[in-house]
């Protein structure tokens, strides 16, 4: 929670809501849990305009709301982790299209539009829409399938209802609603569909569904171990930690830090039968060797029984890749000397400054310069011990010592400061060049028009060359810089994840 | 004349086997046991013998506990102060005990209680009859140490084999590492490619010091001899740039491996927020902003 985290907030709001939308959450932001006529009086805003706002944030699970104690008013949270997920929905969407294929990733598309929907709503318009983009046609009773899937992979929750009619309700949902697949009657869609019957007559109405964020986290951690664990060793080494990790959450809750032993046998069986690694097979044991007997010690032997048992530390795995994280920041941000200080800092513990010097084997003027200019940008740490000084010469001792913890933390505040600046930098390059961004979409929708009432080439073309080729230059500099900016964005959103994972398990 | 030849050559015998049992006890030797070595020699004579001695130099006088004691040294070194005032021979005496650690101007005027221009004249013309040397110290680059012509400076003083003319000579060790580096690294790949499964190639792949030695060493980069233990030190940096392992033998020694690292360069770096110099002075306003860039 920072000032720059809460600029970044406010752009995400202002890009996808608007500015009403995100001058309540900038304010809510600011002063936390608030009641309606607090938002109302500080933001100067129309009560109905804070009430729209306030409608939207709800239905897409940004505010929540809790009784205040005279259970007839409300006070809103804003939950500003959720509006930061925005920029990952991409991320997602292209997840579940690897896993599950085209049509999952459109439901899981439409619900992260909608933010919640009916099962039976979803399928008609996912079938609607591959009618109409893909000219493809599917069954409903295929999507239902599909729906399903998702639904017991838990991918998708269903969302909190109200049972009670209070002024203020509090939203429940218990274990059994999670569970419950819904009701989907194909026949009732089709009716529904050639306008027969309304939506209201489908039997799972009011019944709503969205998107386990933490279902996607959870796959998205493991595939981080598994591409770090790749890197490492090898493709098999990765695949091991893959079956493993899959292994472990049949004893084990996601989030745990330690997961519970897993039966080697197991993952052997499941190499055999997979047969997709060979080499993983021939050498498994070896692998199982090289694995645990690597000096980072991320998986371990648990003991001996039916073949020997192991578990994988997930905390100490994140705290491990958390440090190269910011080894590596600290070599791209300063360079290969500095990294090492670091490294050397970070081995040592507490170190004094000839030690690193020499150590390092870097020049004693360099040396001092690289510790102090990482001092100075906080990813190194002075602890001073003074000895009592009643008589004779004042002696010090200055020892560096590296906080992984704050600098982490100081590295996801940059992390903010630099989405902001390139969120900021993108409404700028548009803002710059309006006015061709402006007419490219007038011309754009002038050549649709007339290719729709079917105007001949040469028409077309001469409307075209309404855009000048200096225009058109810019305009091409334009999109790459905007794809730019946007895969940076992802980028970013990449160690904002690792850093997260490294902060859940702290 | 007869005698006094036979008492000549007699004197000069019991000189060299005084000095021979001198030599034998570096740590000095006294009346009493040069009496029982040497029991039919006259006092007197050896007086004169011990007085002949110490004039030249070949003995020295020591007071350990009431007692004296005798220490031979080494005429060579002495002759070179023949012809030197006293003052000279205090200060040779002063520079000769410090070794090759060598010893300071201020404290050579503590011990010798000369007076700063006294001790300059005669320093420089030590220097000049090339008896004693002045080395700069690596630790101070002001400070000069004194020590006698022809010893080897410790390595304390000039620094070991990274120094040359009290410069520390990184690009050097920068090649050494990058070097060592590829060693492992070719080591790895080799063991890689031979098969045979990762544990075999994970064992092939350790390098001992004195393999990363002796490749050095062939590839004949380095002007001056590097020890095993410079390799030691050189191979540590590589370890501390996080591109080798360092795990340590049965025997005791180190063993030294080329790593992967489990992660990729994270996205932040890869903007030019995360690399910027002045990030934490950037705003939405003033001079530094994302709109000015």
């Amino acid at each position: 929670m920072s000032v720059q985290y809460g600029k970044v907030i406010s752009l995400i709001l202002l890009e996808r809501f608007g500015p009403v939308v995100e001058k309540v959450g900038a304010y809510l932001f600011k002063y936390g849990t608030t009641p309606l006529l607090y938002i109302k009086k500080s933001t100067n805003l129309p009560l109905s305009k804070v009430k729209e706002s306030l409608c939207i944030l709800i239905k897409y699970r940004l505010v929540t709301f809790q009784a205040n104690r005279n259970e007839n008013l409300a006070n809103y949270t804003l939950q500003h982790d959720r509006i930061l997920l925005m920029l990952r929905y991409p991320k997602y969407i292209n997840l579940i299209k690897k896993k599950f294929g085209n049509e999952c990733e459109m439901i899981v598309e439409e619900i992260l539009q909608r933010s919640y929907w009916t099962a039976s709503e979803v399928i008609m318009k996912v079938i609607e829409r591959l009618k109409k983009d893909h000219n493809k046609v599917v069954t409903i009773l295929s999507l239902r399938e599909k729906f399903l899937t998702l639904l017991r992979a838990q991918y998708l929750g269903r969302l909190p209802y109200s049972q009670d009619d209070k002024p203020v309700p509090t939203l429940v949902i218990t274990e059994i609603d999670h569970n419950t697949p819904p009701n989907i009657d194909p026949k009732q869609i089709s009716l529904v569909q050639s306008n027969k019957a309304t939506v209201e007559s489908l039997p799972d109405n009011g019944i709503y569904w969205t998107i386990n964020f933490d279902r996607f986290h959870q796959d998205m951690r493991d595939k981080l171990i598994v591409n770090a664990f790749t890197k490492r060793f090898d493709e098999n080494g990765g695949e091991f930690v893959r079956l493993l990790l899959q292994q472990m959450y049949i004893r084990t809750t996601p989030w745990a830090e330690v997961s519970n032993p897993v039966p080697i046998v197991e993952i052997r069986d499941i190499v055999r039968k997979q047969a997709t690694h060979q080499h993983l097979l021939a050498f498994f044991d070896q692998y199982v060797n090289v694995l645990e007997q690597d000096s980072t010690n991320l998986i371990r032997k648990a003991g001996d029984a039916s073949g020997g048992s192991f578990q994988i530390y997930l905390k100490e795995t994140f705290t491990q890749f958390a440090w190269e994280t910011v080894e590596q920041i600290v070599l791209e941000k300063f360079d290969s000397k500095a990294a090492r200080i670091f490294r050397l800092v970070k081995s040592k513990q507490y170190i004094e400054p000839d030690q690193i010097q020499q150590l390092a084997m870097i020049p004693a003027k360099e040396a001092k310069r690289i510790s102090y200019q990482l001092l100075e940008e906080n990813f190194l740490q002075v602890q001073e011990l003074k000895k009592s000084s009643s008589n004779g010469p004042n002696k010090c001792f200055t020892l560096f010592y590296v906080d992984l913890e704050q600098i982490v933390r100081m590295i996801l505040e940059l992390c903010y400061k630099t989405l902001f600046n390139i969120m900021t930098r993108k409404n700028h390059e548009r803002f710059v060049h309006k006015r061709i961004i402006d007419k490219k979409q007038r011309v754009d929708t002038i050549i649709m028009g007339m290719r729709a009432q079917g105007a001949a080439e040469e028409q077309l073309a001469d409307i075209e060359e309404m855009i000048t080729p200096p225009e058109r230059e810019i305009l091409q500099k334009i999109e790459l810089t905007m794809k730019k900016l946007n895969s940076v964005e992802l980028e970013i959103d990449e160690t904002i994840f690792l850093i997260q994972m490294y902060l859940v398990y702290k | 004349m007869n005698e006094a030849t036979s008492s000549n050559g007699e004197g000069m015998n019991n000189e060299e086997r005084l000095l021979e049992l001198a030599k034998n006890k570096p740590e000095g030797i006294s009346n009493e046991q040069i009496k029982q070595c040497m029991p039919n020699l006259l006092l007197e004579e050896l007086a004169i013998i011990i007085n002949k001695c110490l004039k030249n130099g070949s003995l020295e006088l020591f007071k350990t506990k009431d007692k004296l004691l005798y220490k031979y040294k080494d005429s060579s070194k002495k002759n070179i102060v023949r012809g030197s005032d006293n003052e000279e021979k205090i200060v040779y005496k002063i520079i000769e005990e410090a070794g090759n650690k060598g010893i300071w101007i201020r404290d050579i005027r503590f011990k010798s209680n000369l007076n700063m221009t006294q001790l300059n004249k005669v320093l420089k013309s030590l220097e000049t009859k090339k008896i004693i040397k002045a080395v700069k110290s690596v630790s101070a680059s002001k400070k000069k140490v004194y020590m006698l012509y022809d010893l080897e400076a410790d390595s304390s003083v000039t620094g070991g084999a990274w120094y040359q003319d009290q410069d520390f000579e990184s690009e050097f060790v920068d090649v050494l590492s990058q070097q060592c580096h590829r060693y492992l690294r070719q080591k790895w790949d080799d063991a890689n490619n031979m098969g045979g499964g990762p544990l075999l190639a994970r064992n092939r792949s350790y390098a001992t010091a004195n393999d990363v030695h002796k490749f050095i060493s062939e590839l004949g980069i380095s002007k001056v001899s590097l020890s095993v233990d410079d390799i030691e030190s050189i191979l540590y940096t590589v370890v501390l740039d996080n591109n080798a392992e360092r795990i340590v033998a049965s025997n005791g020694s180190f063993l030294y491996r080329a790593v992967n690292k489990f992660m990729s360069t994270p996205g932040l770096v890869k903007t030019t927020c995360g690399i910027c110099p002045i990030a934490n002075r950037c705003a939405d306003t003033g001079l530094i902003n994302p709109q000015a860039f």
